[in-house]
């Protein structure tokens, strides 16, 4: 078989089963980002010529694609949606979702492999073009088709901007920071005490964000002073440290009180009279485990208020701040300082010698790191309305390193990728999946089986949100096996991974 | 000029150089060489600010390096092609001259540098866009000694240039090392090929388990006998 159509049906049936899941317009929507992949994907691997020539010889692969996932549509709701229990789609609508998929898939393909062919600074703007037309038309999309994605998006959104941060500690100035999650925390917690009616604090959310920033980028000069003059493993260790002493704190910090020192303490001891001046005396500042909630949110004329139920305007507001992180991240990379964070990764004694300070670069890297997910945090509090000690924890910082890894250390792109992959695959794919799985057990096995025990446990059992963290293990462990670089690979990464192997072509 | 005067520096417990003098003044080529662990290496650390010393002083111009800091050193002038090369494996041989030029706060001159070192080392030019873990040995080489040369220092430290390389290749580095010298850069050169460095070099010190037991000029050092025997392999 030849590896093109191979790889249309590969594509295909990824989005077949993605649209097993979810049925009903997903098709569509699916099928046009599958066109997109699948364009991006393979456009690298047909031989340069005229546009129309490449979107010839890459509607070989896109229609096999858009055939595989049509045949995988027809069977998900003429044989599955009657085996678990759904009706089928509308006949009207099952017919235009699928030809707009079929078409959509097909030409998509065709249209960004096409613009390979024309010279290198006119396809990257026509492919900038094509991402910002998908990025504005999803979630009015994605609201016409009552696919209720946009919601889910967002987090995943937060996680690429946390893991865009985390780049620039790991990725670029090579120090492996497990307790990046505290950063976040300290954004989210700077909103809340900040903007919340419990503690009679309602400041604007456009000022509050710059505030949460400038915190945890404080809090990440604090925290790294006293440790980046370590290396390695030890710094990994102590960040880790960090990482778990910060939600603790922010968990015990409901009796508060704080004194001015002069006027309390010192001027007493030398008896002299004066009124101490107390700024808080027993002030619950984080409400412990109940978490503050409810937080001030974002408002902006004409639009007004942002509210849960239109995730449209909190996506463009995550989108911009996406796009504010990469251009001020990509300007740090070019810069003389991004230069020193490569230098101090490379070998920091060889950087010393070329009169870069170790210590004040990576306390800089940690800076910056910490800024971004100050940001992130804010947002994350507006925008769920509420926070929580518990949320912190380890497991998110495992989680965005995850996102680095997977999108590829070191590149801006992968980061962005890798984010959106593992978290929608997080939020969507994992719940869809089990949603699937319970109306097929209730439908088919479960009425089989006659002990009722094993009944209840099979079906408490098939929910693979359970297994989330060894899904992600195992992604991991086969990401690491497969492809260490991670999915967009930073080309320094690359040739070191993979110094030893012969060049092919 | 670079100072050193009573040096005494250690690994742990090991005294590693028993109280170490050397002068090197503006515009010489001073050569230090000796057998592996006499210290020649250690010196040049200890130079840098790598290791410290536990008494003595080591000045530059007058200013005491000490207790600077390696990156302050660096930026004071001290630049050097480090034993290794120590050269960044994973950036271009472009962006290995770049970082060389890190410290400098003048960079009008920087183009004309650039091309200085490309016209000393053409086989850099044909690599410029190479990972410098890429290279061979004897071009790793050229490029630690042009990264070190963007650096525009007050001395030059080179730590045994002709490690590993081939007959040819050495030639052309030495060449290379009194070409800088004429032009004006003072050069501190550690060697353990004794012959090369003394023909090159103006004056020598043989050092020895620490100690430094001879010190003269480079021509007189190359007919002392202990020398010939020890070095030279003259029999």
């Amino acid at each position: 078989m030849q590896p093109n159509i191979k790889t249309g049906i590969t594509f295909g049936i990824i989005g077949g089963l993605l649209t097993f899941l979810f049925g009903g317009w997903s098709v569509a929507v699916i099928g046009c980002f599958m066109g997109i992949g699948l364009g991006l994907g393979f456009g690298g691997r047909i031989e340069k010529s005229t546009p129309f020539n490449m979107a010839k010889e890459a509607s070989k692969p896109g229609f096999t694609a858009a055939g595989v996932l049509l045949i995988v549509s027809l069977i998900q709701n003429f044989v599955i949606q009657g085996l678990i229990g759904k009706s089928q789609a509308e006949l009207n609508t099952f017919i235009f979702s699928n030809l707009i998929a079929f078409l959509g898939s097909a030409g998509l393909t065709c249209l960004v492999v096409s613009f390979g062919g024309y010279d290198k600074k006119k396809e990257q703007t026509y492919k900038l073009a094509l991402l910002a037309a998908v990025v504005i038309a999803f979630p009015f999309v994605d609201n016409f088709t009552e696919l209720r994605w946009t919601a889910q998006i967002i987090f995943a959104l937060i996680f690429v901007i946390l893991g865009l941060g985390l780049n620039i500690v790991v990725g670029y100035a090579g120090l492996l920071d497990l307790g990046y999650a505290a950063f976040f925390a300290i954004g989210a917690y700077t909103t809340g005490i900040l903007s919340s009616p419990v503690h009679n604090t309602e400041w604007n959310f456009w000022l509050v964000i710059w505030i949460a920033a400038a915190m945890a980028g404080l809090w990440g000069l604090m925290l790294g002073a006293p440790t980046l003059p370590l290396r390695g493993d030890y710094l990994a260790i102590v960040t880790l440290g960090f990482g778990e002493i910060v939600p603790v704190l922010f968990k015990n910090l409901i009796d508060v009180t704080i004194k001015e020192p002069l006027t309390c303490w010192i001027l007493p001891l030398f008896r002299i009279q004066t009124t101490c001046i107390t700024f808080f005396e027993h002030a619950d500042l984080t409400l412990g485990e109940k978490g503050i909630s409810p937080i001030g949110r974002p408002y902006l004329p004409i639009i007004g208020e942002f509210e849960s139920s239109k995730p449209i305007t909190w996506y463009f507001l995550i989108v911009a701040l996406i796009l504010l992180s990469v251009f001020i991240i990509n300007r740090l990379r070019d810069s003389r300082l991004g230069r020193a964070w490569m230098a101090i990764r490379e070998d920091e004694l060889a950087a010393a010698q070329m009169g870069i300070d170790p210590v004040k670069t990576k306390l800089a890297a940690f800076a910056m790191g910490a800024m971004f997910s100050g940001f992130a945090g804010a947002f994350y509090a507006a925008y769920i309305r509420g926070i929580f000690p518990s949320v912190f924890d380890f497991s998110a910082s495992i989680i965005i390193l995850c996102v680095v890894i997977l999108g590829g250390i070191g590149n801006i792109n992968g980061v962005i990728v890798g984010g959106l992959v593992l978290m929608t695959a997080d939020r969507l794919f994992l719940p869809a999946l089990k949603d699937f799985l319970t109306a097929l057990l209730t439908h088919t096995v479960l009425p089989s089986i006659s002990n009722p025990a094993v009944q209840a446990a099979v079906s408490a059992n098939a929910n693979p949100i359970l297994y989330r963290f060894l899904l992600f293990g195992l992604t991991l462990v086969i990401m690491m096996a497969v492809r260490p670089e991670g999915l967009i690979p930073n080309a320094q990464v690359r040739a070191e991974l993979h110094a030893n192997e012969e060049k092919k072509g | 000029m670079l100072e050193l005067k009573d040096v005494h520096t250690y690994y742990g417990n090991i005294h590693a150089l028993k109280g170490i003098s050397i002068t090197v003044k503006d515009g010489e080529i001073v050569t230090l060489i000796g057998s592996n662990g006499a210290g020649k290496s250690t010196t040049l650390r200890t130079i840098q600010g790598l290791n410290r010393p536990r008494s003595g002083t080591v000045t530059l111009d007058g200013v005491s390096l000490e207790k600077m800091e390696a990156h302050k050193i660096a930026e004071f002038g001290v630049a050097q092609s480090p034993e290794g090369r120590m050269i960044f494996p994973r950036m271009t041989v472009m962006e290995n001259l770049e970082m060389g030029a890190y410290v400098r706060k003048d960079l009008t001159s920087y183009k004309d540098d650039l091309e200085h070192v490309f016209s000393l080392f053409p086989r850099l030019k044909e690599r410029i866009n190479q990972k410098g873990g890429t290279l061979s040995g004897g071009e790793q080489q050229m490029l630690a000694m042009g990264r070190a040369m963007m650096a525009k220092p007050k001395i030059l430290l080179l730590d045994e240039p002709s490690m590993g390389l081939a007959p040819l290749l050495v030639e052309l580095i030495f060449d290379i090392i009194k070409k800088l010298n004429e032009e004006g850069t003072t050069i501190l050169l550690v060697e353990q090929n004794a012959l090369m460095a003394l023909s090159i070099a103006h004056r020598g010190y043989v050092l020895q388990t620490g100690e430094i037991v001879l010190a003269d000029d480079a021509k007189k050092l190359m007919k002392n006998e202990d020398v010939q025997k020890t070095y030279l392999g003259v029999e």
